[in-house]
């Protein structure tokens, strides 16, 4: 399991700074894809930028490789400012979406091609045997000599890979590396992507758009929303601690409710809700009396029983999920809202069906509220 | 109707048209070629190589043929791979479409019209007569081989920008970031990955025009002025001006024979940089 304490308090980092970014703009004619981005980003570190297309995740990603030079603020690679430094001379390396291997070269060749560029020139025994350990760390022995057509999906990610790592770059840049395979090849990739950071050491960037690929491989997740980054954090804490509610939205699932903050005390704050009602919760961020927010409750944290306090909602579809049982229901004043029922207690007890009443109810003090954007 | 038949179909029109415009004429010729020249002009049957035989005397054709058929397709290729590079990967795509209409705006004229537009332009009164004027005295430029080539580059440019600015207009742009990422700086780009995945484009483009130069009649008539003529005005003046259609059949084989040695050989180079592409990447 992870090893590494989840203390990184946001953008601090525990670890020495490979890169970092300092009021870094980018913009395309009109377009602003990346504004004011501060950054700091770890040796050794797996980290994620997360969030819809069109963020600017991949900007930056682009930035950092050199194929995009910011238009305000400064990049820094090993503590030195790279604003003005080509691709091709930055020790950074990319593993494309789309893989971009060389369709004229074999495996081989498409692995080496970064050492052949090298200069003073590396001999051809030292290129073999480099290229052999690189095959050999993605487990592609026996494909040296083939063509890259001729390799699938998977192999070809690998062989992409490979020519990434074989320059052992002071960052690996991965743009939505697992965009173009299927489900169950994604989950290897991801565990063999992990394995494969913490054997060599190398600092990785991953892009994508996937949730769930960013909190089970990242030490750290970077949440941007149209060019500007919302919250960085180990993926417990934006699950446990998002602090608006764009990345509670992002980051798992949870129920939301709108209301504005009538009473500031101490340890709980009461909510009045859009509908009327009065709610407790704890409060996600700095907020002040009479500003609009929400109450984040994870489906996870709330229950459904027969017996006890709680509000009386009705059950209007049941999806069995396996370990978990997914409950849509509804109440009077509140509206439609899920809940997350442990196989366990679905054991222990006679499970809802649709249609049936039932009390649900959740503990205050794990109620967030967050800003409402 | 079964599958069978009907790919037959698909393929009637134009089988119909190479057997009657192609495989007939062509064995019609091959038969003439080892007849005997009538007294009247025109064709006697007979079985003699004596038409093969006399071929050395038409030399100077095949000579000419032979050289600027290859240069022109050099010159042409060296011309056109530049413009075809920018237009392909540095034009920004809403010119993208401008330019390239403005690389065939030439050919809604005719090229006998174009043609005379360089003898106009090569001849006394044109670029010789500019020259004259800055102090450079008696440059004759029209009817030499220099003016020939002038026009075969000329006429056949776009015939060679159009496949290479195919090959590089599909060519995955990421590919080119993915060069530089992996260290290697923009020329080395160029000449590892540019270059040989715009082969295919380089082969048709002097497929293309080669071929087309071989037959090549119109641009030495007018450019060449009987001085500098290549085998298709050779077979011209034989079938048409002395009526000799045995000896002309034995040229035009001839000419179709040399045309497909060197088509063959010319495959087998594409073929073997096809293949050996490790060499060229391994630099």
């Amino acid at each position: 399991m992870k090893s590494k304490a989840y203390d990184s308090e946001s953008q601090s980092v525990d670890r020495n700074v490979i890169a970092e970014l300092r009021d870094v703009s980018k913009s395309f004619g009109d377009v602003l894809a990346a504004s004011d981005l501060n950054l700091s980003i770890g040796e050794g570190e797996f980290l994620s930028f997360l969030g819809p297309s069109g963020c600017g995740k991949t900007t930056v990603l682009r930035i950092l490789a050199g194929f995009e030079v910011p238009t305000k603020g400064e990049v820094l690679l090993d503590g030195e400012v790279v604003n003005g430094l080509d691709a091709y001379n930055r020790p950074v390396n990319m593993v494309f979406q789309q893989y971009a291997l060389f369709p004229h070269m074999t495996v081989t060749q498409n692995i080496g091609y970064g050492l052949r560029q090298r200069r003073p020139r590396l001999s051809k025994t030292q290129i073999v045997k480099k290229v052999t350990k690189a095959l050999d760390v993605v487990q592609l022995g026996g494909f040296e000599n083939r063509r890259i057509w001729e390799m699938s999906g998977g192999q070809q990610q690998r062989v992409a890979l490979a020519r990434a790592i074989i320059n052992e770059p002071k960052l690996l840049l991965l743009d939505e590396p697992m965009a173009a395979l299927d489900r169950k090849l994604r989950k290897e990739m991801q565990i063999e992507l992990q394995n494969l950071q913490r054997q060599l050491g190398i600092t990785f960037v991953l892009v994508t758009h996937d949730q769930e690929e960013a909190l089970s491989m990242s030490d750290r997740i970077c949440i941007m929303r149209e060019g500007h980054i919302v919250q960085v954090g180990s993926p417990q804490e934006l699950y446990d601690r998002p602090k608006s509610r764009y990345v509670a939205d992002f980051v798992g699932t949870s129920n939301f409710f709108s209301g504005k903050i009538t009473n500031l005390t101490e340890n709980l704050v009461s909510v009045l809700l859009e509908n009327g009602m009065s709610m407790q919760g704890i409060l996600g961020g700095e907020l002040t009396v009479g500003q609009d927010v929400c109450i984040s409750i994870r489906p996870e944290q709330m229950r459904l029983h027969r017996q006890g306090d709680g509000l009386t909602v009705k059950v209007l579809n049941r999806i069995f999920l396996g370990e978990h049982t997914e409950y849509l229901v509804t109440h009077g004043t509140l509206g439609d809202f899920l809940v997350l029922s442990p196989r366990q207690s679905e054991l222990n007890d006679v499970p809802f069906n649709r249609g049936d009443e039932g009390l649900v109810s959740w503990d205050s003090s794990i109620a967030l509220i967050l800003e409402n954007n | 109707m079964t599958q069978q038949a009907r790919n037959w179909l698909l393929l009637a029109p134009a089988g119909t048209l190479f057997l009657v415009m192609l495989i007939i004429p062509l064995t019609v010729v091959l038969i003439f070629s080892f007849g005997e020249r009538a007294p009247s002009g025109g064709v006697v049957p007979a079985f003699t190589f004596e038409q093969y035989a006399n071929l050395p005397a038409r030399w100077t054709a095949f000579k000419n043929t032979m050289t600027l058929a290859p240069v022109g397709t050099l010159s042409a290729l060296i011309i056109a791979y530049p413009l075809a590079y920018f237009l392909a990967v540095k034009v920004d795509s809403k010119w993208k479409t401008i330019l390239l209409v403005m690389v065939i705006v030439p050919f809604w004229t005719s090229i006998l019209i174009r043609s005379y537009a360089w003898i106009f332009l090569l001849g006394g009164r044109g670029i010789p007569m500019v020259l004259d004027w800055i102090g450079i005295e008696g440059v004759r430029l029209i009817n030499t081989p220099f003016a020939v080539l002038m026009g075969i580059i000329y006429g056949y440019l776009p015939l060679m920008v159009f496949p290479i600015f195919v090959s590089l207009d599909r060519l995955d742009k990421q590919l080119l970031e993915a060069s530089s990422d992996l260290g290697a700086k923009p020329w080395r780009t160029f000449l590892q990955v540019t270059l040989p995945l715009s082969i295919p484009g380089i082969a048709t483009g002097c497929m293309l025009v080669f071929i087309l130069l071989m037959g090549e009649y119109l641009i030495p008539a007018l450019l060449g002025g009987g001085k500098v003529f290549f085998v298709g005005n050779a077979l011209v003046d034989l079938f048409l001006q002395s009526r000799n259609w045995a000896y002309g059949s034995a040229v035009a084989v001839a000419l179709i024979v040399v045309m497909l040695i060197t088509i063959t050989f010319y495959m087998r180079l594409i073929g073997r940089l096809g293949t050996s592409r490790d060499d060229v990447s391994i630099m």
